[in-house]
């Protein structure tokens, strides 16, 4: 298993109250899947995403992805693993504005100390293979939401990570152009890599070998019956 | 991440926000012009002071006399009268005492006429002091000829620059032109001493003297004495008090003390002081005065670096709102793999790299201004000094080398200062909750 967690669980101190996002959550993700995590607002999904990625700590129980316990780490341990091992996708792209999609995509390989030429074929050699070749030099003012996704995935993928982990991809897209998400996605997958993603659109699962349902901040059985994997996929 | 990197990123970022980073920069530009000038100016006012002491006397002698001590006869019938502290006198052994203190080169006696005394060259009379020195050259007290030598001869004599000048026609009669100083090297001079007897008679001896050497000007006490040497002189105030004197026993009037450097001379001049002895030196004067320009020049910097820590919590400000602004950017940057180590650089960075450009900046600035407040103010002092007479002053604005490096790091180091609390609160951020941050 590439990420696997146990009696998972995350709370949040909303004022005077203790929200509860995240209960006993034991997930499990096996190399090569591309697992699609489902549920409506607020059932922790996202939650769940960033624990996995590192990018928070959660209050009670353990993860490993490639076999590192992250729940464990300190702020520099997290910060090498996000470098190394993970790629991010987020819902609103977050590109720097005042950067080129070059740059951008460059960007991650400054904290890894990889030389500037390194990294400017590296970008270029990215953004050739998310189609994004022809805009490397636009800044992400100047690119369609679809198309600064794309240099998002480029980004997300430039220091080779293990997982992939995408949160609402195609949230503020539309359909076509979150469908060319999808599609660059599951190529990714096909291609080798592991690919976590968050979704609330259930017409989204062809893309998916594996679906976790979340509801209240619990695993739950596919609402509609539905085997909980599928390899219903449309190509 | 690498160091070029972190300059270059700080550089683009700083680049990004450029009508915010120019104002911040503006007021560390205005605080450290403001220190630049002011130092500049106190700098330069230092060396106007020193140039306008030259004549001041040679920095390394020190003038010693003794303590006559203090005296106090009550009002008390009788058995008072009995001194506090017995006077303290230059003797022969004093000298070799002064002389056995580290970094004395030499002790000279000297002593001054103390009976009336007239100069008569042709028709022309004079009135100069004599000093008697105890030395047989004058070049040991660092003096020098303009014309002849500076042996202390017998039946000779050595004169300053000013003594031809004070020699006057008695006779001359209104409205008649006032002769011209005569050129009285080589020329001999006659010298009449004057005794009051005491039924009031008057005694006159005359000496003839040929005049040895002319000493170059020294806008100081040399201009208007007389040399001779101290044996001589002794002979005159002997016959002139009517008995003789014993060194031993009425000590000298004063004596020399000069220092092989004059980083010395405070130091030895303390060393007899202790001694019980009074002694000033120009030194010390001149390092009081030193120590007044430290003085302001520490006030100025101080008034300057008010400026600057208004100018740092500027940069604060500005990083701190940045720090607002860039959350979701701090968020994906630590998303991406950066430490919190790397956030904090960049942010420690640019608020550096705003000290750094108005430092800079500053430095420019305040350069400019110091150019124009010296041209404005030689102006003024030039025509000031016409009317008063002195030396027109050669600068008032003087920045030393060292001091625009220095600011600008300073600067620097100011805006890495004001950096330090936004900078940690950017790199403690939890990452997730930066990327959220709407």
């Amino acid at each position: 298993m590439l990420v696997q967690t146990a009696a998972l669980a995350k709370r949040f101190q909303m004022g005077e109250n203790v929200v509860t996002a995240l209960q006993g959550v034991d997930l499990a993700v096996p190399e090569n899947a591309f697992c699609q995590i489902l549920g409506p607002s607020g059932s922790g999904k996202s939650t769940l995403l960033h624990l996995l990625g590192g990018l928070d700590r959660p209050s009670q129980g353990s993860i490993q992805v490639d076999g590192e316990p992250i729940d464990r780490m300190d702020e520099n341990g997290l910060a090498r693993f996000r470098r190394q091992k993970v790629g991010f996708i987020f819902q609103s792209y977050n590109l720097i504005t005042s950067m080129t999609a070059l740059e951008n995509v460059s960007f991650p390989m400054q904290f890894a100390g990889i030389p500037k030429r390194q990294r400017k074929a590296r970008a270029q050699e990215l953004l050739e293979r998310v189609g994004m070749a022809d805009r490397a030099d636009h800044k992400p003012g100047e690119l369609s939401g679809g198309q600064q996704q794309r240099v998002a995935v480029a980004r997300a993928l430039v220091n080779t990570p293990r997982l992939i982990l995408a949160d609402e991809p195609t949230g503020n897209l539309d359909t076509a152009s979150g469908e060319n998400i999808m599609e660059l996605l599951a190529e990714l997958q096909r291609d080798g890599a592991t690919v976590v993603m968050v979704t609330h659109d259930t017409r989204l699962t062809k893309f998916s070998t594996h679906q976790v349902h979340l509801l209240d901040g619990r695993i739950v059985p596919s609402p509609n019956g539905k085997p909980k994997k599928s390899r219903s996929r449309s190509r | 991440m690498k160091f070029l990197d972190l300059v270059r990123l700080v550089f683009e970022n700083l680049g990004r926000r450029k009508a915010r980073v120019a104002l911040t920069a503006f007021g560390v530009v205005i605080g450290t012009s403001a220190v630049l000038v002011l130092v500049s100016l106190a700098t330069g006012l230092q060396r106007n002071a020193n140039e306008q002491l030259y004549g001041i006397g040679d920095l390394t002698q020190i003038q010693v006399y003794p303590t006559y001590g203090g005296y106090y006869y009550g009002p008390g019938p009788s058995g008072g009268g009995e001194s506090p502290s017995d006077p303290v006198l230059i003797t022969n052994q004093t000298l070799r005492d002064f002389a056995a203190i580290p970094g004395v080169m030499a002790v000279v006696p000297r002593d001054y006429f103390n009976g009336g005394l007239m100069l008569q060259y042709g028709r022309l009379e004079g009135y100069v002091g004599i000093i008697g020195i105890g030395t047989d050259n004058l070049s040991n007290l660092s003096l020098t000829a303009t014309q002849g030598e500076t042996l202390v001869g017998k039946n000779t004599v050595i004169i300053g620059s000013q003594v031809a000048a004070s020699f006057y026609d008695p006779r001359i009669r209104p409205g008649q032109e006032p002769p011209p100083p005569p050129d009285l090297m080589g020329e001999t001079i006659r010298v009449v001493l004057i005794r009051w007897n005491q039924d009031g008679t008057e005694t006159r001896k005359t000496y003839q003297l040929r005049v040895a050497g002319v000493l170059t000007e020294t806008r100081n006490e040399p201009d208007w004495s007389m040399y001779i040497s101290l044996d001589e002189l002794t002979k005159w105030n002997e016959w002139s008090m009517g008995r003789r004197i014993n060194r031993d026993k009425d000590g000298y009037n004063q004596a020399l003390v000069k220092v092989e450097d004059a980083r010395q001379t405070v130091e030895v001049t303390d060393a007899i002081v202790a001694l019980g002895y009074q002694a000033y030196s120009p030194q010390s004067f001149v390092e009081g005065i030193n120590s007044f320009y430290l003085i302001l020049q520490i006030i100025f910097g101080g008034v300057g670096a008010i400026a600057l820590l208004v100018a740092a919590i500027g940069i604060a400000n500005t990083m701190t709102m940045a720090i607002l602004e860039r959350t979701r950017e701090i968020g994906l940057m630590k998303a991406i793999g950066a430490t919190n180590r790397d956030v904090m650089s960049i942010f420690l960075g640019e608020a550096a790299g705003i000290g750094l450009l108005g430092g800079a900046g500053g430095v420019l600035f305040g350069w400019a201004a110091g150019q124009i407040i010296n041209v404005l103010a030689l102006a003024y002092l030039a025509g000031q000094s016409a009317t008063n007479g002195g030396p027109p002053p050669s600068v008032a604005v003087y920045t030393p080398p060292w001091l625009p490096p220095f600011v600008v790091v300073f600067a620097t180091i100011i805006g890495l200062l004001s950096g330090l609390y936004p900078a940690l609160r950017a790199a403690t951020m939890i990452p997730i909750q930066a990327l959220k941050y709407e």
